[in-house]
């Protein structure tokens, strides 16, 4: 495959080779019934090994395989890691997808680009992310709540790239400080705000008034306005995580698990695509970049991910939201089953899991098999586009559809194809 | 002030090598081998002299046409002085962050060891360092060599050799220093009188100053290394205007009565409008004319000074007096090296090489500028691609990492900047929507490569075996070979009045650069006078700016008119710049930017379209209504120097908002972040500006969003600026012994460069009228404090960056900046609020960001 610098084919079907994994015929890919979805991401590059795809146990040194044992899961044919024993209890809620590929082996940056846009950069056009694409085509539900959120640092591969900055995001880096630009500063209490609104409002209402027929102060005018309601009470309310009851909050764990609920309330708000990322590397150092000794305290990271997917899963139905929201576990690539000369591991994008769940994703469902170390590919291989068109597809969104760059009509997914199987 | 003199560097006749003020002679050698790098031989590249045995800054090397150069990698640095000591007995200190001996009469007493660059990041982060309290410790990386000698009375020959630089590190020097001290004295470090004392406050004082001197002394330098090259650009101007002489410019019409001339812009203009009978609008009043003037050709908006003074003008003289001062002022290149940067995508990146990468080249654009190249000579330097490659020069402009066809790129651009021709298409395909075949643009990436260039299989469009056929041509194969050629037969590739000949290698780069700049392709100094003329008044006379094909011109003569005066100029953007900025045309109130709008005044100039700040004149007037620095860190994930300059580029830390620079926190992990820069980035972002440009681009999508709204109401930078901090203009400004309403007056005045209307000064002053005669409070201080009270702790490195304690100590900055600057003591607390309260809703009134 070469899916970049590709001229763009209106309407273009994908020629299934024999290696790739069969895709869902073309009426069984848009009935996806989601209209939300969170992204998890596991940024770094979380081992498939030592998570959603374990093997026979290696040594850390000299045999290669799995860092931890296996358990069996909800799901007859599936075991987890040892250290996601609750998401093993939910496996028949969620379907795995074991034998995502692609060939960017060596640089986070470049990986982590193509599992949020699905395609290869190129120097003539700028490609927006799975976040931007998804708010783009699902639209806000309402003007005051932002379509997209990122709890994670912002970066060109979040970005909205031909789309435009209207398709972007906002973004939080710790739950405390709240999202950048929606809370006020620390000190401005909501009396002080008020008095603010006040005065703004009367400079506001001077200057329109003193040019009233012209279209760019009209217009500053008015998203002065709207960018205060989006600002507004209610929805800076859903950032307000002791308004859950400490059962709630405590169900879903540490400070990852707690990027959950707020996940979980900003879908209640409205918003329409959030994107939560677990990277709270003073855990272990390196996060899921397990290089060296990061893997030590690998277990850390896994037992956190399994407390807070599977309080999340089950707070989702809990609201009645599961249907509705798809929940995706994703990254940039595994890591093999060899081990460094320190114990810890390196990269592997040649087959590597990510993890699906809500909206009309069928349970306890593995597609794709790897060898019996997981380090190549046995059958069904799932390339990048087919992973999003997933996706998109569980979204409704039609994955096919041409947006335009200029002139130059951009498919959705590089002539990506839902995974067969994956959708009820 | 140091002293440049000698061998490799221009020599500055009648200056002493060294002086009581400036003892320390210094000699850089370059391409020793390694045996010789703390004994380095032959001629040295640079000879200066130093106030003191204390190092943080090499001077610039520059060529012939002023491009900074790289120095080798490792250099040595040989500092040699003579003092006078009583005989005793003395402790020597020898800092440094790499091999390092320092002698004394010839005698080898200290030494350092090579900094062992990282591999793998995965280092502990350093210890802080914290000394014994009694000097400055040594910085993270660093090592103190110290032992005590006794010494006879007399002259004494001391000699520092260090080695900067090297494979795998960043060629910096830290704070290398040789310090020296008697029993129970505190170190001091060798040299004259103003020799520093080895404590904080003396230390940065130093640096502070060497600092500014060695920047100076480089633009000093800079500036006088190229006046052979000067000569040669001003006789190729005589040639360009011989042969346009025999070539007449279009007719400038007869004064018409629809409105207003004050020059021949303003009769090329009138007489279109007479045509179609529009009246253009009526001039603007004299202050907003100023904002809009300092906007366009400063990059923000006039300080208090500037209105004093242009006040203090006749009414007849002080908008061409404000014109010549602000085309003369310090802050011209500031006003465009960000519009260069869109057009010519400078993208460069702070963390490992990432797709379409360059150089830093904003810093060869800001001395363009700066300098007063013509604009002919930029371009050719552009296209030439010389000099260093990591610090500035064009040879950056020159790279595109990740790339396999770089030089396809950057055809593209050159094609977009300055001949207005889009080629991306034919970057995979025969263009659909353009007469350009793929082997156009190749022909030109292969005259920028000198030799002919295999079509890459990436740049392509596949066909498969019986898939459906592209809707796009494709005429040529992957691998095929095309040779370099200029491929625009209707854009003449002239070859009339060649620029002064390139200094080495690739010819077809000279070549291709010729035809560009040639008077005789009319399209180069058109589309350059196009996109000036659309800086200053909001549209282009051809649009859109960057693809001509298939466009016209609303005004064919005016265009004609002013690209023959702009190479008749010798290619000087001010004196262009000075003819639409003096013309009524420029002058006037601008049209309501409202699509619904009837007729063709806008299309026609009845007046500039309205405008609203870019993201850097946003960011940029905000700090200086304040009267803040802009607050980041330094732009180096490397701080430790541990990796290459060609992985860790340092980016120096931001005057401006234009010297930002993507963040390229990909990783996502918050070891790698840079909070104060990001505040700023956050907003800059908000406004359109790209963080990375992987692609030419002529106008931003930076039309008004709520999203813009809450970045500056809320994020850290519109917090940070709205702040009384002790540092505040606005603090200094409540403190004084003045009515309640001068301030209110000099607040509208210093943001909005208005004076309040009445229903405005009344809602001000019963906001702040409660408290006001008490507003004084006691502070625990005399000292005004100034900046951020945190540094930001430069232990944090990449070589480090995946230990737990730096993620905790970046997220800690983090909380810190969000809390913004500490408020004054000075005021009280209620009454420091409300004014807050007022400064706040001024900047984020619409009128702030919205040019008159």
């Amino acid at each position: 495959m070469q899916p970049t610098r590709r001229d763009v084919l209106q309407g273009a079907l994908a020629v299934t080779a024999g290696s790739l994994a069969p895709v869902a015929n073309a009426q069984q890919t848009l009935n996806g019934k989601a209209d939300a979805c969170i992204y998890v991401w596991l940024g770094g590059g979380a081992g498939h090994i030592d998570t959603f795809d374990p093997k026979r146990r290696g040594d850390g040194k000299d045999i290669p395989g799995s860092y931890y044992d296996s358990i069996p899961t909800a799901a007859r044919d599936i075991r987890l890691c040892e250290h996601l024993p609750r998401l093993a209890d939910r496996m028949d809620r969620c379907a795995l997808l074991r034998t995502v590929s692609h060939d960017l082996n060596s640089q986070h940056g470049a990986a982590s680009n193509l599992m949020h846009t699905g395609r290869k950069p190129s120097g003539t056009i700028l490609y927006p992310s799975v976040g931007s694409l998804v708010s783009h085509e699902l639209g806000p539900i309402s003007d005051d709540v932002p379509p997209y959120v990122v709890m994670g640092y912002p970066n060109i591969m979040r970005d909205a790239g031909f789309l435009g900055a209207g398709s972007g995001y906002v973004y939080l880096t710790q739950i405390e400080t709240g999202p950048t630009g929606l809370n006020p500063a620390p000190d401005v209490d909501s009396d002080r705000q008020k008095r603010r609104q006040i005065l703004l409002g009367r400079l506001r209402a001077d200057y329109l008034a003193r040019n009233d027929n012209d279209a760019v102060v009209r217009a500053k005018a008015e998203v002065s306005e709207q960018g205060f309601r989006m600002a507004g009470e209610r929805f800076m309310d859903v950032f307000r995580l002791d308004q859950e009851t400490s059962t709630v909050r405590e169900s879903y764990g540490s400070d990852f698990g707690q990027r959950c609920l707020l996940a979980r309330r900003l879908v209640q708000a409205g918003v329409r695509f959030i994107e939560v990322s677990f990277n709270l590397n003073f855990m272990n150092g390196t996060g899921w970049d397990v290089h060296q000794d990061g893997i030590l305290k690998q277990h850390l990271l896994i037992q956190d991910l399994d407390r807070a997917l599977s309080a999340l899963l089950d707070d989702l139905e809990r609201h009645r939201l599961f249907d509705r929201t798809l929940v995706v576990v994703s990254t940039e690539f595994g890591r093999p089953p060899d081990f460094d000369a320190y114990g810890g591991r390196g990269h592997q994008a040649g087959a590597f899991s990510t993890l699906f769940s809500g909206g009309a994703v069928r349970g306890g469902v593995a597609v794709g098999t790897t060898d019996e170390i997981g380090k190549t590919i046995l059958d069904r291989r799932i390339s990048v586009p087919d992973y999003f068109a997933t996706i998109f597809g569980a979204l409704g969104v039609d994955f096919a559809r041409n947006l335009f760059s200029n002139n130059r009509p951009v498919p959705i997914t590089d002539q990506g194809r839902p995974v067969a199987g994956i959708l009820a | 002030m140091a002293r440049m003199i000698g061998a490799g560097i221009l020599a500055t006749a009648g200056l002493s090598a060294t002086d009581a003020e400036h003892p320390v002679r210094v000699r850089i050698f370059e391409g020793q081998p390694e045996e010789q790098w703390l004994s380095p031989q032959g001629a040295p590249t640079s000879e200066y002299a130093e106030p003191a045995l204390a190092f943080v800054r090499i001077p610039a090397r520059f060529s012939r046409n002023a491009l900074p150069l790289d120095r080798s990698t490792p250099f040595s640095l040989e500092a040699t002085m003579v003092q006078r000591l009583e005989r005793g007995e003395y402790r020597f200190r020898l800092r440094s962050k790499g091999l390092a001996v320092f002698l004394v009469n010839g005698e080898p007493l200290l030494r350092t060891s090579a900094q062992e660059p990282n591999r793998a990041s995965h280092d502990a982060l350093p210890e802080a360092s914290v000394g014994d309290g009694s000097i400055r410790a040594a910085p993270p990386a660093h090592e103190d060599a110290v032992r005590r000698v006794s010494l006879d009375g007399g002259e004494h020959h001391f000699r520092l050799v260090a080695v900067i630089g090297g494979k795998g590190l960043a060629p910096f020097p830290g704070e290398l220093s040789v310090s020296i001290a008697r029993n129970g004295e505190v170190d001091r470090v060798i040299g004259g009188n103003d020799a520093p004392l080895l404590i904080d406050a003396d230390w940065e004082q130093y640096v502070a100053m060497s600092q500014r001197r060695h920047h100076f002394e480089d633009i000093e330098r800079r500036r006088a290394s190229d006046d052979l090259v000067k000569d040669e650009w001003r006789a190729r101007h005589r040639r360009v205007r011989a042969w346009m002489a025999s070539r007449p410019g279009p007719e400038v019409p007869a004064s018409s009565d629809v409105g207003s001339v004050y020059n021949d812009v303003d009769r090329f203009v009138n007489a279109k409008l007479d045509e179609v009978s529009i009246a253009p609008n009526s001039i603007i009043g004299d202050l907003a004319f100023l904002r809009r003037l300092s906007l366009d050709t400063a990059g923000l908006i006039p300080t208090a000074e500037q209105v004093e003074w242009y006040l203090g003008q006749s009414p007849e003289t002080r908008r061409p007096a404000a014109i010549v001062r602000f085309l003369d002022g310090p802050d011209w290149a500031d006003a465009w090296v960000p519009v260069w940067q869109d057009i010519l995508a400078e993208n460069p990146g702070i963390l490992k090489p990432d797709l379409n990468n360059t150089g830093p080249f904003r810093w060869y654009l800001h001395q363009a500028f700066s300098d007063g190249y013509s604009f002919d000579r930029l371009v050719v330097e552009l296209i030439e691609m010389e000099g260093s490659l990591y610090q500035g020069a064009p040879a950056g402009f020159g790279m595109a990492s990740l790339n396999d066809a770089p030089m396809a790129a950057k055809a593209d651009i050159l094609g977009q900047a300055f001949l207005a021709t889009k080629l991306s298409c034919a970057r995979c395909h025969d263009a659909p929507f353009h007469p350009f075949l793929q082997k156009d643009l190749f022909g030109i990436a292969a005259m920028l490569r000198g030799e002919s260039i295999a079509l890459p299989a990436s740049s392509t469009v596949p066909v498969r075996e019986g898939g459906r056929q592209p809707f796009v041509e494709v005429t040529l194969k992957p691998g095929e070979l095309i040779d370099p050629h200029w491929p625009f037969d209707e854009i003449a590739a002239g070859m009339a009045a060649a620029p002064p000949p390139r200094n080495t290698a690739v010819d077809s780069r000279h070549v291709l650069a010729s035809m560009v700049v040639s008077p005789a392709n009319q399209r180069f100094a058109q589309v350059v006078a196009n996109r000036v003329w659309r800086r200053f008044l909001g549209r282009g006379i051809v649009e859109p700016v960057d693809d001509w094909s298939g466009a016209s011109a609303a005004n064919s003569d005016l265009l004609a008119y002013l690209a023959r005066e702009f190479v008749m100029s010798g290619y000087d953007l001010k004196h262009l710049s000075g003819l639409i900025l003096r013309s009524h045309t420029y002058q006037r109130r601008p049209m309501p930017d409202d699509p619904s709008a009837p007729g063709d005044g806008a299309k026609l100039f009845a007046g500039p379209l309205r405008r609203h700040m870019s993201a850097e004149q946003l960011v940029d007037s905000l700090h200086a209504v304040a009267g803040k620095a802009l607050d980041s860190e330094e732009l180096n994930l490397n701080p430790l120097g541990d990796r290459e300059l060609r992985q860790f580029l340092n980016m120096g830390t931001p005057r401006r908002a234009w010297e930002m620079t993507a963040l390229s926190n990909e990783r996502d992990r918050p070891s790698l972040a840079l909070p104060r820069a990001q505040a700023v980035v956050d907003l800059l972002s908000a406004f359109g500006w790209r963080q990375s440009r992987q692609s030419p681009l002529s106008v931003r999508d930076d039309d008004p969003s709520p999203m813009q709204t809450l970045a500056l109401a809320n994020g850290s930078t519109g917090t940070r600026v709205a702040r009384l901090s002790d540092d505040s203009f606005f603090t200094r400004l409540a403190l004084e012994d003045r009515p309640l309403e001068e301030m209110i007056d000099i607040v509208f005045r210093q943001a909005l460069t208005r004076l309040p209307t009445p229903s405005e000064r009344e809602l001000m002053l019963d906001l702040l009228s409660p408290g006001f005669a008490e507003r004084v409070a006691h502070s625990d201080s005399d000292e005004f404090r100034t900046g951020r009270p945190d540094k930001t702790d430069r232990r944090v490195s990449w070589a480090n960056h995946f230990d737990p304690q730096s993620t905790l100590i970046r997220m800690e900055e983090e909380r810190k900046v969000r809390m913004g600057d500490p408020p004054t003591s000075r005021l009280t607390a209620d009454f420091r609020e409300r004014f807050e309260d007022m400064v706040w809703a001024v900047l984020n009134s619409p009128e702030f960001s919205v040019i008159p």
